[in-house]
């Protein structure tokens, strides 16, 4: 059985996983691109590094054991939701505003929309867990 | 680049994967052997780095130099790093990981060649 309140095990263990790839996906993406042609589409590049950095704090929340962690992680996940969902409707209706792709655009279709997925599947994740930490807490809110 | 090498990583990482996704569903958690065929595969990227640093070093620069040092190096940290994260995991979910970044590494493979070599449009 997976420790109570520890959000890296089991399926998290996987979750973590799949956010570290993403993490430095969209990092390492905006680097190039900022260090190489950052006049092209500073927005987009701007965009794909802070989505990197999120993340990178959403890969770190799930992973760390604590409750402040999980609340980070929470918070995060639901700037990725919002910035997936923003970005991508953006970017269908003014592709002129995105000439290069961020791991958001469109979506996130170039990434098999796993970035539209995965925050949801992280929120479901961590709270699932906090309530296998505090389930007094659970009955009574 | 050279073209065995690539495509053997891609079949050793498509294998690793169908195992561990096996390994998975049978509820069973990593054991010795799979950490040896994620060694195999780790050897199989160090040897895909070094190829592609001699073919550059003899005069075939890819188009974006900067890019293909990023997706190389993911490329030769991904299976060490997962290896040691799922085998911290004794249950199903350790081979979940591993099967995950085994499907990804070939996709990577892919867009390591395209890097190399540019499809003309």
């Amino acid at each position: 059985m997976p420790q109570k309140g520890a959000a890296r095990s089991g399926p998290g263990r996987v979750l973590v996983a799949v956010y570290a790839v993403f993490a430095l996906a969209a990092t390492a993406r905006a680097g190039v691109q900022i260090a190489t042609r950052f006049e092209e589409a500073p927005l987009a590049y701007l965009l794909s590094l802070a989505a990197g950095i999120i993340y990178i704090v959403a890969t770190v929340g799930i992973a760390r054991s604590g409750r402040t962690s999980h609340r980070v992680a929470m918070v995060s996940c639901a700037i990725e939701l919002c910035g997936v969902l923003a970005v991508g409707t953006l970017s269908l209706l003014d592709p002129a505003a995105f000439p290069d792709d961020t791991v958001w655009s469109g979506y996130g279709s170039g990434y098999l929309f796993i970035p539209l997925f995965l925050p949801v599947l992280g929120m479901l994740w961590l709270r699932h867990v906090e309530k296998g930490r505090t389930p007094e807490r659970a009955q009574t809110s | 680049m050279v073209e065995g090498l690539t495509s053997t990583i891609q079949l050793v990482s498509l294998a690793m994967a169908v195992w561990c996704t096996v390994s998975a569903f049978r509820d069973r958690p990593m054991v010795v052997p799979h950490l040896v065929g994620m060694a195999v595969l780790w050897l199989l990227t160090i040897a895909q780095a070094v190829v592609s640093s001699v073919v550059w070093a003899g005069g075939d620069p890819p188009a974006e130099p900067a890019t293909l040092v990023g997706y190389l190096a993911t490329v030769v940290l991904l299976p060490p790093a997962c290896a040691v994260w799922g085998f911290m995991e004794r249950s199903r979910w350790g081979p979940a990981v591993i099967a995950f970044a085994c499907f990804i590494l070939p996709v990577l493979m892919v867009r390591l060649e395209q890097i190399w070599n540019p499809p003309v449009v």
